[in-house]
């Protein structure tokens, strides 16, 4: 399933680029995460989900696939791939992210960033045949929480324009 | 389909099973279990202990309650206990006279079999965006109330729903009650839309509707099942339906809007805009037939 | 209960007789033995690590915490089991060239659909054994992925696309051709196509079959006994001969050193017609351990794992002259074998390949189907296997021909089909249907239904443009069933026969013990078969006891399946007791001191002509067992066996009628009336024939409405549990009108046509013409299966008349 989330935040590309780069700040921000190790592009870490009746580990490893941020730091983009599993077995999930900055057009006129959060998800397993699409929805709302969380982050309580 | 292990406890008291949950940091709470077993069977959550509700006195039946307190409105109250069966709901004259939105909602929940063993609070606490009593709760103004380590609390039901699955409950906490305020002289129906019999709903709108004078709308409650993460009110479309006649046309103009700043989920049984379209016309037949219209 | 005891029949009068099943209250109690109730000392308990994935190399499997954890005695990967395990068998490859996967129980080094076994845990309880299948840590390299039917049959390694087994080189296992100028057995469909395009008219269509899941009632479960000279295995199997040859055949363990058993089996569906892994697995652990073994699936692993149902793509272009006779039919399918070839699961296309031409008298026919291998389940026969596809093309086929000329449906029909005074007749795929009465089943149906009414109806509401539409659906089916003449099997490169067995033991004290081949799982046949002996023997239908389902019990046996249990299995029956009457006359002479020639046989008596004197069959076995006097030259018993192969196919058929509402508000569709007449030939028991015809009703409903299984983009399936795969409930459903008419077959004695997917065949497309024909004005016509409200309410949205 695709998942598309977006946002302006009133900083400039680079700015946002800088924030997005650092593995650890960047996994805080996902629900229940923890980064246990950090090694070049590659680190490894923990998913802990945790929605109503639900509590499930996932242990995996992820990569910066790609970061780039345009020389005139007009443009920055990035690809995280990550892959994971239950550690009950009972599910699986992998996940590509394509995270795009452009220059976006802040509510005071100064420097802004949009950012479109494009992400592939890939569950499976048991808990993909939950029940009733419910996958989706946790899914979404995962995400939903992590972006909530990066946009906060990098607008700071002024508040941010949806996209 | 085999839970992994658990510790398993059954408190006789409110007090003695918030002591459980406070000593544990990873305790489930079973009601009815409905939900919940078949989570455990499905090994999606592996707690360490579950602790059954299910021998609370306090947490049982239901009760008049007066008219004053936090519940607005005159005609006084029914409190009902969370660990209160759908199916002694279904057997209460007075839950079918004056609660009779919830009573039709927990008539169409799953089969005999889960009515028997579910629970008012355990749908509430569960806050399954699909589940028939969240709407209800909104759309009668209901209280909930949530006993924790700091006493009890009373929340309306506008506070409860956070999100998908997420309430007001906290982890250390137990919901003890529901209060619903009666409204004499308002009609009610539940619309619920399904394929097969035994399925939790695609879309549900509840409705209670009073005609002051008989002829014209004079307020109304919309509550809506599995328009988003969490059960939703309607309010635009009760305000535009205040002074309308209960003709199809009238009330499908006002229900137009019902699923206007909704986000239903999309899936197997149908998509998002789809389940926007069913919201309209199952809002009009509610309101239509709580009306006495249809 | 004992209200509802029956008084004891007159001997003689059981055929035809509405008798309560027998076997009901040890069923419906629970009081006997499903697989999962035995109980053995000592026994093993597995549970299956499963691949989450459709299609990936297994990298690794790390079973060291699993095989550590309490209770656990063994975790066996594929490469553990690899010298003992065997492979499952493909028993009917439809092509010499035929190109099938080789199909190991437990995965080695690849898997191949999501629900694949990787690793089987061995514990003292199943409890331990699904905690330390949690531990097992399997790392998957992932492949891509053929997932599509359509995608899957265009893929090469050349373009690029997902092969489901790389080593293969393709997806297309076999291609099936059937054309009626090649046989002979009619003319040229393209030229039929070309002069309908000049001057006529062809109908175009593409349907879909779904993919279904056959959700039988008792979950599949196995226990393996090694202990003692011959491991007996207990399974929920419709098959219990097939799987103890195939058992042997492929793992080289002597088929007399094996007993299979299927206990009292719940529900089968097809579902059951399969020789599975988790049978081969438990077999390969039970040996290694010398224990007892049980393994029972889930609910989840059932739907997961156990083989599917239909999947098939449908081109079909039916030519016609202008005034409606139709002139050629040619058929294309795509047919998704999942990831393996099943046991029969290439020969399900080709069980229908002789019915698209259905009632109706074709000119010319071209049936080309291929079989493509995808990384999902396999799919195997699903209750009508083969037929329900082509009776739905058809079926659906004749209404839109109806509605491109404007005429009434049945009335098209009328013009097409084999009239009652054509019979025997031969169609244009060759089958010769040897009994029928298509106008008086029709003529019956309509009748009940108030077809005329109704259509009345239909068109005050359109008229009045009431948000409810009502709309009526046709299906006059024909099917082939009772499988099979073991000629016309091998003619089609089918594995084994279609003959079946049977015995008939005269106690000596009265009582009969009838052992038949067939392998009942719910059908009643302790019931019917009672009817045929008592019948034929004139013994009480109480003192019958039917004896199924173990191969040391009942050696020879082709199972059930095909609705062949009566046609087939009935009928050598019914030979046996012929026989068991025929060997007790020169007994019954000898003792009344007659001439053989002057005993006639009568509801249970020999007696000699023209005199009160007469022996019972009872006192005769009592005889030929003490064997005090008897004549000479004669054995001393009055047992008989048969074994019966039938010359001919049995062609049941019907015509139903089913009227639906449609809220074009919602797209909800509501059944309003169903009547079907059927013929199939005799009735043994009225009752469990219409428990036959509604059941089959509601599965085939079921399509038409509810049920799909659905995958995701990366082969996990997404209808995993009950909730999300709508398996309808009585409360979905409304009260049939059920009857029967009865032109006898002419291949059997008992003059009986199989009944057991009727049901199933005829009532799909049946609703769906229903479905189609309420909202036609909106320029509808056609509504992909299952017709759910969201896509029957897109399609008035998108009709062009909208
Ligand atoms: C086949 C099937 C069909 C169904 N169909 C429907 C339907 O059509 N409509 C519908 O609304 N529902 C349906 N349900 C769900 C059913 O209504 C459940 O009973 C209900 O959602 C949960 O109630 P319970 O008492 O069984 O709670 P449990 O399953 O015991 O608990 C559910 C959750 O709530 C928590 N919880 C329970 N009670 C409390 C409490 N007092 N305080 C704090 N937390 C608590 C538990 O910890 C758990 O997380 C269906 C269920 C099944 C199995």
């Amino acid at each position: 399933m695709e998942l598309i989330h977006e946002f302006t935040v009133p900083a400039d590309v680079a700015t946002t680029f800088a924030t997005f780069d650092d593995v650890e700040s960047v996994a805080e921000c996902f629900p229940g995460a923890q980064v246990t190790s950090v090694d070049g592009d590659s680190f490894t870490g923990s998913v802990k989900i945790k929605l109503g009746p639900i509590a499930l580990t996932f242990n995996g490893v992820g990569e910066f696939r790609e970061r780039r941020l345009a020389e005139d730091g007009s443009s920055g983009r990035m690809v995280l791939s990550a892959k994971g599993k239950d550690k009950r077995g009972n599910g699986t999930a992998g996940a590509e992210a394509v995270v795009v900055l452009t220059p976006g057009e802040g509510t005071t006129g100064g420097p802004a960033t949009d950012v479109e959060v494009r992400t592939d998800l890939q569950i499976g397993g048991k808990v993909a045949s939950m029940g009733r699409g419910l996958v989706q929805e946790v899914s979404n709302k995962m995400l939903g929480r992590f972006t909530d969380c990066l946009e906060g982050k990098l607008t700071g309580p002024a508040g941010a324009t949806r996209g | 389909m085999i839970p992994a292990p658990f510790e398993y406890a059954r408190p006789t008291s409110v007090d003695e099973a918030l002591g459980l949950l406070a000593g544990s940091d990873d305790a489930k709470v079973i009601a009815g279990g409905q939900s919940l077993l078949p989570v455990l069977r499905m090994r999606l959550n592996a707690p360490e202990l579950v602790v059954d509700i299910g021998r609370i006195p306090a947490l049982h039946g239901i009760r008049d309650v007066a008219g004053g307190g936090a519940v607005a409105g005159g005609g006084g109250a029914i409190e009902i206990g969370a660990m209160t069966p759908y199916h002694e709901l279904l057997a209460s004259d007075e839950i079918r006279t004056e609660l009779g939105l919830l009573h039709d909602a927990v008539a169409s929940v799953g089969d005999p079999q889960i009515r028997h063993r579910g629970t008012l609070g355990g749908s509430l606490a569960h806050a399954d965006p699909a589940g028939d009593c969240g709407a209800v709760a909104l759309a009668l103004e209901a209280e909930m109330v949530i006993a924790g380590p700091a006493g009890e609390r009373v929340v309306p039901a506008a506070d409860f729903f956070q999100d998908l699955f997420t309430t007001a409950v906290g982890e250390d906490e137990l919901l003890v009650a529901v209060r619903f305020p009666v409204h004499p002289g308002w009609g009610s129906r539940y619309e619920k839309f399904v394929r097969t019999a035994q399925q939790w709903p695609i879309v549900a709108v509840g409705a209670c509707v009073h005609m002051a004078d008989g002829k014209t709308i004079s307020a109304a409650r919309i509550g809506l099942t599995n328009m988003g993460p969490t059960p939703l009110r309607a309010r635009a479309v009760e305000e535009a339906l205040v002074g309308v006649e209960p003709t199809a046309q009238a009330v499908g103009a006002a229900c137009a809007a019902v699923a206007d700043g909704t986000s239903p989920p999309s899936d197997l049984n149908g998509d998002a805009d789809y389940r926007r379209h069913l919201a309209t016309v199952l809002a009009r037949r509610a309101v239509l037939a709580a009306a006495g219209a249809a | 209960m004992t209200t509802t005891e029956e008084a004891p029949a007159a001997p003689a009068d059981e055929i035809g007789r509405d008798r309560r099943r027998k076997e009901d209250r040890r069923l419906i109690t629970g009081r006997t033995h499903w697989t999962d109730n035995i109980v053995l000392p000592g026994t093993l308990h597995l549970a299956m690590v499963r691949s989450p994935f459709a299609h990936a190399n297994i990298t690794g499997i790390d079973t060291r915490a699993a095989a550590q954890a309490p209770n656990v005695v063994a975790v066996l990967t594929g490469t553990d089991l690899a010298a003992t395990q065997g492979v499952l068998a493909n028993a009917w490859p439809i092509t010499p060239d035929q190109v099938t996967p080789e199909h190991k129980p437990v995965a080695v080094d690849r898997v191949a659909f999501a629900g694949e076994i990787v690793a089987v845990v061995v514990a003292r309880s199943a409890a331990a054994a699904a905690d330390a299948a949690d531990l097992v840590d399997v790392d998957y390299d992932e492949l891509p992925a053929a997932l599509d039917l359509r995608t899957a049959a265009a893929a090469t390694p050349e373009n690029g696309g997902a092969i489901a087994h790389p080593d293969l080189g393709t997806n297309n296992s076999a291609q099936w051709i059937f054309d009626s100028a090649q046989a002979g057995t009619g003319g040229n469909v393209e030229d039929a196509i070309a002069a309908a395009r000049a001057d006529g008219i062809v109908i175009e269509r593409e349907y879909r079959q779904q993919r279904l899941i056959p959700a039988f009632m008792e979950p599949r479960s196995v226990v393996v006994d090694p202990t003692g000279e011959q491991i007996t295995v207990w399974s929920a199997t419709q098959i219990p001969h097939i799987a103890r040859f195939l058992l042997a055949a492929t793992t080289g363990v002597p088929e007399s050193k094996i007993r299979y058993i299927a206990p009292d089996v719940g529900g089968g569906f097809g579902g059951k017609l399969q020789t599975t892994p988790e049978e081969w697995a438990a077999f390969a652990v039970a040996r290694r351990f010398g224990k007892p073994v049980k393994y029972t699936e889930t609910r989840s692993e059932s739907l997961q794992s156990a083989h599917h149902g239909r999947d098939q793509w449908q081109k079909l272009t039916l030519a016609a002259t202008n005034d409606g006779t139709v002139t050629g039919l040619k058929v294309e399918l795509l047919a998704d074998l999942g990831a393996y070839v099943a046991l029969v699961g290439g020969g399900v296309p080709v069980l229908g390949a002789f019915m698209f031409n259905a009632i109706y008298k074709f000119p010319a026919y071209r049936f080309d189907c291929r079989t493509v291998l995808t990384n999902k389940a396999w799919t195997d026969a699903y209750r009508g296997a083969g037929r329900p596809e082509a009776t739905f093309a058809i079926e659906r086929l004749m209404d839109e021909l109806a509605a491109e000329l404007g005429r009434d449906p049945l009335e098209v029909r009328r013009q097409n089909w084999i009239t009652h005074d054509e019979f025997p007749f031969t169609t244009v795929a060759g089958l010769t249907y040897d009994s029928g009465d298509y106008e008086s089943a029709t003529a019956q149906a309509v009748d009940a239904f108030g077809y005329e009414d109704l259509r009345a109806e239909q068109a005050r509401r359109r008229e009045a443009g009431d948000p409810v539409q009502l709309g009526i659906g046709v299906s006059t089916f024909t099917e082939m069933c009772g499988l099979a003449p073991s000629r016309v099997l091998g003619s089609l490169d089918y594995g084994a026969g279609g003959w079946e067995h049977a015995e008939i033991r005269m106690l000596p004290t009265g009582k009969v013990e009838v052992v038949t081949g067939a392998s009942a799982h719910g059908q009643g046949h302790e019931t019917a078969f009672s009817q045929i002996v008592a019948d034929r023997l004139g013994v009480p239908f109480e003192d019958v006891e039917v004896l199924h389902g173990d191969t040391q019990v009942a050696p020879r046996g082709l199972d059930t399946y095909g609705s062949r249990s009566l046609t087939v299995g009935g009928e050598a029956l019914a030979l046996a007791a012929d026989k068991v009457v025929a060997k007790a006359k020169p007994w019954a002479a000898h003792l009344l001191e007659a001439d053989p020639r002057d005993i006639e046989f009568s509801r249970g008596t020999f007696a000699v002509s023209g005199t009160g004197e007469g022996k019972t069959i009872q006192e005769i076995a009592l005889a030929a067992f003490a064997a005090h006097d008897y004549p000479e030259g004669i054995e001393p018993g009055i047992d008989a066996e048969v074994t019966f192969d039938p010359v001919n196919f049995s062609f049941p058929h019907g015509t139903h009628l089913c009227a639906v509402e449609v809220d074009t508000e919602t797209g909800a569709v509501r059944l309003r009336k169903y009547v079907c007449v059927d013929d199939v030939g005799t009735v043994i028991n009225p009752l469990i024939v219409a428990g036959q015809v509604h059941g089959g009703l509601v599965q085939g409903i079921a399509q038409a409405l509810w049920e799909e299984a659905v995958y995701d983009e990366s082969g996990t399936l997404l209808t995993g549990t009950l909730a999300d795969y709508l398996v309808p409930s009585a409360a979905d459903l409304i009260s049939f009108d059920t009857a029967h008419r009865s032109t006898p077959a002419t291949s059997n004695s008992l003059g009986a046509k199989g009944v057991g997917e009727a049901g199933t065949i005829a009532s799909t497309p049946a609703v769906v013409n229903a479905v189609v024909d309420a909202i036609r004005p909106y320029g509808v016509h056609d509504v992909e299966m299952p017709c759910t409200p969201a896509r029957v309410w897109r399609a008035i949205q998108d009709g062009s008349a909208s």
